[in-house]
């Protein structure tokens, strides 16, 4: 593995998607700063844009990182540098992830901390916030992996349906959990084993993902 | 093996509706290859497989000594590649660009860069999207041109270029030709370009190659001869002849292996020689394409 390229594509990604991921910071900021105002109001209105932002940054980097590339036909031109199609494949997994994690790290922290230290915002929400944020990551990356094996814009879209029709209804099975419904309203953070749970299965789910990703990628013949 | 760029041995490569057929194609250190097929011929994946973009389903390719598609890493590092459908990114500069490319390649030759930008006319600090389709072809021209590579590989880098930028990017490529160690995989659809620069010929058709070899060697080998037949008079059949038309009695015979006795055989059967003509490139891609679909034909 070339590591030294691998880092260029990654830093090539980055330079692209700089000037958009400070925006989505400052979109993050501003919802953090509205969940923390304590009105029902606010917190509704930062909530909604909060996972705006972090469904958004999921779907915008995949598109212009992956399936842009293909469309503006400038594969071509990374391909033709000396890199295989597994140092490719690398790249692109660690640009995205890496630089979707800028945001959603910012913004997950940024939010619960809120939550945590705001004595108007009850503390049991932290554990239904970390998992319905954490699913959000579970979506882009199912988008970057159909994004990377597809490379298709039809299939892309298909997938970005599906994680945003699954997502409405993750948000009403979790919370309707009873271990979880019934501490999101006590002060304190409750860690469920259900909160846990699906906590660690989003993380497999993510790993699972990118894995197959992998896999299928190594199978490919054709890259142009 | 260590005297080839490129050696490819029973090729082939199966899409639904195309399929790439045994192709064998050797391409000498230090020459320049043309290769000219008509749309759809296979000029693209073929290349695509010698840079390893597309893996071929079976027989095997070695470029610059390495295998492909397996070894694509290291035969990329020595190898320029600039094809009709590469796009550099439209929102940087071709400043940027030549940062990017520098920063892979230790070849990377800065001085010649700076004086293909003027050569070239071009701006670093353009973005890219500012350019026309002449200075985008120019642009990732200098990127490979700029590193040094060993061997150069060009897809239609010539379509769609206006007749100035076309002058300008062969008279490029031509000076690279000084370098004796430079190899050059040109392909076209414009076999004027080819006939210009190259020193190697290939002609693909409908996924096969259907003719390699030396420039020079075609030009000479294909000719048409002129004749008068009088009526009554057969033409004999001789090996070389790949095709014929005749009207009245004036006939045009076309062969790919000229030899005076070609001429003289006609006239002993009665006809008569008016010419014997050289033919183009272009005529002679177009005889041999025509000749063979012809030969699948029947």
């Amino acid at each position: 593995m070339n590591y030294a390229m691998v880092k260029r594509l990654i830093l090539k990604d980055w330079y692209f998607q700089r000037w958009a991921i400070l925006g989505y910071l400052a979109a993050g900021a501003l919802a953090v700063f509205l969940v923390g105002q304590g009105g029902e109001g606010s917190f509704y209105a930062g909530s909604i844009l909060l996972l705006t932002v972090l469904i958004t940054v999921g779907i915008h980097l995949p598109m212009t990182t992956v399936i842009n590339e293909r469309k503006e036909q400038t594969l071509a031109f990374v391909m033709s540098l000396p890199i295989s199609a597994k140092e490719y494949t690398t790249a692109k997994i660690l640009a995205n992830v890496l630089i979707l994690l800028i945001p959603w790290t910012a913004i997950t922290l940024g939010s619960l901390t809120v939550i945590a230290g705001r004595a108007a915002l009850p503390g049991g929400l932290i554990p239904l916030g970390a998992v319905v944020l954490t699913e959000i990551l579970v979506g882009s990356c199912l988008l970057l992996a159909v994004a990377l094996v597809s490379e298709s814009l039809g299939w892309t879209i298909g997938a970005m349906v599906f994680a945003n029709l699954f997502f409405q209804g993750f948000l009403y099975y979790v919370s309707h959990i009873p271990s979880i419904a019934a501490t999101m309203k006590s002060p304190t953070a409750v860690w469920s084993s259900a909160a846990v749970t699906l906590l660690l299965a989003e993380i497999g789910a993510i790993a699972l993902l990118l894995g197959l990703t992998f896999f299928f990628q190594s199978r490919k013949t054709d890259f142009i | 093996m260590t005297g080839l760029a490129v050696h490819f041995e029973g090729v082939g490569k199966q899409y639904p509706h195309f399929t790439l057929d045994d192709i064998h194609l050797e391409l000498p250190t230090g020459s320049i290859m043309g290769f000219i097929g008509p749309n759809g011929a296979g000029k693209s994946t073929t290349i695509r497989i010698l840079m390893g973009l597309v893996h071929q389903d079976r027989g095997a390719v070695r470029v610059l000594g390495h295998a492909m598609p397996a070894q694509q890493a290291e035969a990329k590092r020595e190898l320029g590649f600039a094809s009709e459908d590469l796009r550099l990114y439209g929102a940087a500069t071709l400043a940027w660009h030549m940062a990017f490319i520098r920063s892979i390649y230790p070849s990377w030759d800065a001085a010649y860069a700076e004086s293909l930008l003027q050569r070239f006319d071009l701006k670093a600090s353009q973005k890219i999207k500012g350019l026309s389709h002449g200075q985008r072809v120019k642009a990732a021209l200098l990127l490979i041109l700029a590193r040094r590579p060993r061997l150069l590989v060009l897809d239609e880098p010539t379509t769609g270029l206006d007749p100035v930028a076309r002058h300008e990017v062969l008279g490029e490529l031509m000076a690279v030709l000084a370098d004796e160690r430079r190899t050059i995989l040109f392909s076209s659809q414009n076999t004027l370009d080819v006939e210009q620069i190259s020193d190697q010929i290939t002609f693909i058709d409908r996924g096969r190659i259907i003719d390699s070899g030396d420039k020079e060697s075609f030009l000479e080998r294909w000719r048409r001869v002129r004749l008068e037949v009088p009526p009554g008079v057969v033409l004999p059949s001789l090996p070389g002849i790949v095709g014929s038309s005749s009207s009245g009695r004036l006939a045009v015979v076309t062969t790919d292996r000229y030899d005076p006795a070609i001429a003289a055989a006609f006239q002993d059967a009665g006809a008569t020689v008016h010419a014997v003509d050289t033919m183009t490139l272009e005529e002679i891609f177009i005889a041999n394409v025509r000749n063979r679909r012809d030969g699948l034909a029947a």
